[in-house]
């Protein structure tokens, strides 16, 4: 129920996660660099318990699990929470990780827009938000491109290589996408347009 | 797991819960008087699954959960959750159940006694909280025992036809009021 389907960027393509992604997740969760970065999804593990994570994750009523492809090749998973019973509709987008070994070629920006293209084009969600580690500067740029602006400011909240980091908390509203991306951005041309 | 009996001022105490609490914080959470700023107002909860939920929370090693007495009666719930034992940081929450007794002072006391345990006994260094933007007696509670606000969180609840922000705050053993300190720590650290 909650496995994600193809969702398309120009570079990079989200789809449906597969039992043979998850040797690939068990080594991305054991790497320091992605450990340091943010949250992970899970402990390393033996691929049985992956695989019963994954059952697991299927089960999941609203929230989604993507992997992230590049030119053939796993380069990472995203993983968001969707709608809110109480707030406006919205999604937050809880785990985006890059393979270490795909960083700086622009995988993670090209990724993300093509999930907020879903987010407020598809699903016509009001808001996204996430939580960043206040030294994930990678991140923090992909954020503020996308159009996320801070709304709060955790202070020394993760402990992670002997020290403290603070956690910025941001949100992007849907009128942030509407005015920087809808024109661009849609998936389908609108019907009555020739293409 | 369940934190220890600790005794306040005024007639306020934290004390382990007991199954009839777990039915009492259900049925609260029914009621429009108390659920202006608090979940959906509907559960899958019944009397059977109490017992269950009871065992759960014990059995949850991130979280401690108290029931609040006062003048010896269990008037609502206290707790850390979600605690991340590496961060040694958790996210705290209070619910006074009985809503005729607001503004007695019951919730400022129950948060100066979960926090002096947070600090004092289970050796955290952070938490935090949300608390909805109206409902000041709640963050003010929170702000007299060292909490601050760190940001707002707009348009969190849709009630009776307006959205309310939330209040967004932290608190660290340094910003605990040292005079505030109950027994028994109060006794350790200010001997007469």
């Amino acid at each position: 129920m909650a496995l994600g389907g193809i969702v398309k960027g120009k570079r990079t393509t989200l789809r449906t996660p597969l039992e043979d992604d998850l040797a690939s997740y068990s080594r991305w969760m054991a790497d320091m660099r992605l450990r340091h970065a943010g949250p992970i999804w899970h402990e390393p593990a033996m691929p049985a318990t992956w695989k019963e994570r994954l059952k697991e994750q299927a089960k999941e009523q609203r929230v989604v699990l993507w992997s992230i492809e590049a030119e053939g090749r796993l380069i990472g998973l995203a993983r968001a929470r969707l709608g809110s019973l109480e707030g406006p509709p919205g999604a937050h987008l809880q785990h985006f990780m890059i393979d270490p070994e795909e960083w700086r070629k622009g995988y993670g920006f090209d990724a993300a827009l093509a999930l907020h293209r879903y987010f407020f084009d598809y699903l016509d969600l009001q808001r996204c938000g996430i939580e960043l580690h206040a030294d994930n500067v990678p991140a923090l740029r992909i954020a503020e491109r996308l159009g996320y602006t801070e709304f709060a400011r955790g202070h020394e909240v993760h402990y992670r290589d002997g020290a403290y980091v603070d956690e910025v908390w941001l949100l992007m509203q849907r009128a942030t996408w509407d005015e920087r991306w809808a024109k661009s951005e849609r998936e389908y041309v609108p019907f009555g347009v020739v293409g | 797991m369940f934190g220890p009996r600790i005794v306040g001022d005024n007639g306020v105490e934290l004390r382990p819960p007991v199954l009839e609490d777990y039915h009492l914080f259900r049925t609260w959470g029914m009621l429009p008087e108390v659920t202006r700023f608090w979940g959906p107002r509907f559960t899958n909860e019944t009397p059977a699954t109490a017992e269950e939920r009871l065992k759960k929370d014990l059995e949850n090693d991130n979280m401690v959960f108290w029931s609040i007495a006062y003048q010896g009666e269990t008037v609502g719930l206290n707790g850390i959750f979600d605690i991340n034992w590496t961060n040694r940081d958790g996210e705290t929450g209070i619910f006074i159940g009985r809503h005729d007794l607001y503004g007695k002072g019951i919730a400022s006391e129950a948060v100066r006694l979960r926090m002096a345990y947070a600090w004092k006994e289970l050796g955290l260094r952070r938490t935090h909280n949300w608390i909805a933007l109206a409902n000041k007696g709640s963050w003010r509670a929170n702000q007299k025992s060292g909490y601050s606000q760190i940001g707002t969180y707009p348009r969190s609840w849709f009630r009776s036809g307006e959205w309310f922000d939330e209040w967004l705050g932290e608190a660290f053993p340094r910003t605990f009021p040292a005079d505030k300190l109950p027994s028994p720590w109060r006794d350790e650290e200010h001997p007469k």
